[in-house]
């Protein structure tokens, strides 16, 4: 008697075990489902920006070679120049201002440097030198240069 | 702090990303282990080593060059003769 209210003990211990156990993993399947869910509308929100940027981006492109090309004003190249910093991974939007140096205040390497330089030479179509290149610290510099180079004036 | 160096690599760093842009698994991957590899070797001093890294870059974008030619050989293949015969 006592050998089978012992297995009987185990047994009951079991069921209940399983069905303790059955309703968090039901759950857990519910919220993978829900959040699965969620993913995909996020991504499909993502999708939706990074394409209306590109289509912002190539209506410049398709400005930029036209041949009646408008000369473009000071600020106009500063806003494009944001733009480009802030569409490099590496720069967050909320430290990035005007006079913030590269390196010392927002933490690039000399090798990132270059990637922003090359990214610039993208947008304004124009190459600039190494040896200017590296002048070019601050977002203001650039504004600077590249305000130089098209000949634009306060 | 002397780097004489330093225009070398920076330059070499600049033409493999020109090289990156058309990479087959897609920009961005390129230039995030390209920054790696930079990163890793960024400590060293020794002059003769550098300039042995920089020649081993300069292959490597040769090798990327031969990658694309080859890509673009066997494309054509493709498209003009039969794959099964």
């Amino acid at each position: 008697m006592a050998a089978a209210n012992l297995v009987r003990s185990a047994l009951s211990g079991l069921l209940r075990k399983s069905v303790a156990y059955r309703t968090p993993v039901v759950c857990r399947l519910s919220t993978v489902a829900l959040q699965q869910k969620f993913q995909t509308v996020k991504s499909y929100c993502n999708l939706h920006n990074d394409h209306i940027l590109q289509n912002e981006v190539q209506c410049q492109r398709i400005r930029q070679y036209s041949g009646a090309q408008t000369k473009l004003s000071s600020q106009q190249i500063e806003e494009r120049v944001m733009k480009v910093c802030k569409a490099y991974d590496k720069l967050s939007v909320s430290q990035l201002k005007v006079d913030s140096h590269f390196m010392t205040d927002l933490g690039l390497d000399s090798l990132d440097h270059v990637e922003v330089i090359m990214a610039m030479e993208d947008e304004f179509g124009f190459e600039i030198p190494d040896a200017d290149a590296e002048r070019l610290v601050r977002p203001r510099d650039i504004i600077q240069y590249i305000a130089d180079k098209e000949d634009v004036f306060e | 702090m002397e780097q004489p160096y330093r225009k070398a690599v920076l330059n070499l760093y600049k033409s493999l990303l020109f090289l990156g842009r058309e990479w087959p698994q897609g920009y961005d991957l390129f230039r995030k282990r390209l920054h790696k590899v930079f990163t890793k070797n960024s400590e060293e001093t020794d002059p003769e080593k550098i300039k042995i890294m920089i020649k081993h870059g300069e292959f490597v974008a040769k090798e990327i060059e031969a990658l694309y030619k080859l890509k673009k050989y066997r494309t054509m293949k493709r498209r003009y003769y039969d794959d099964s015969s």
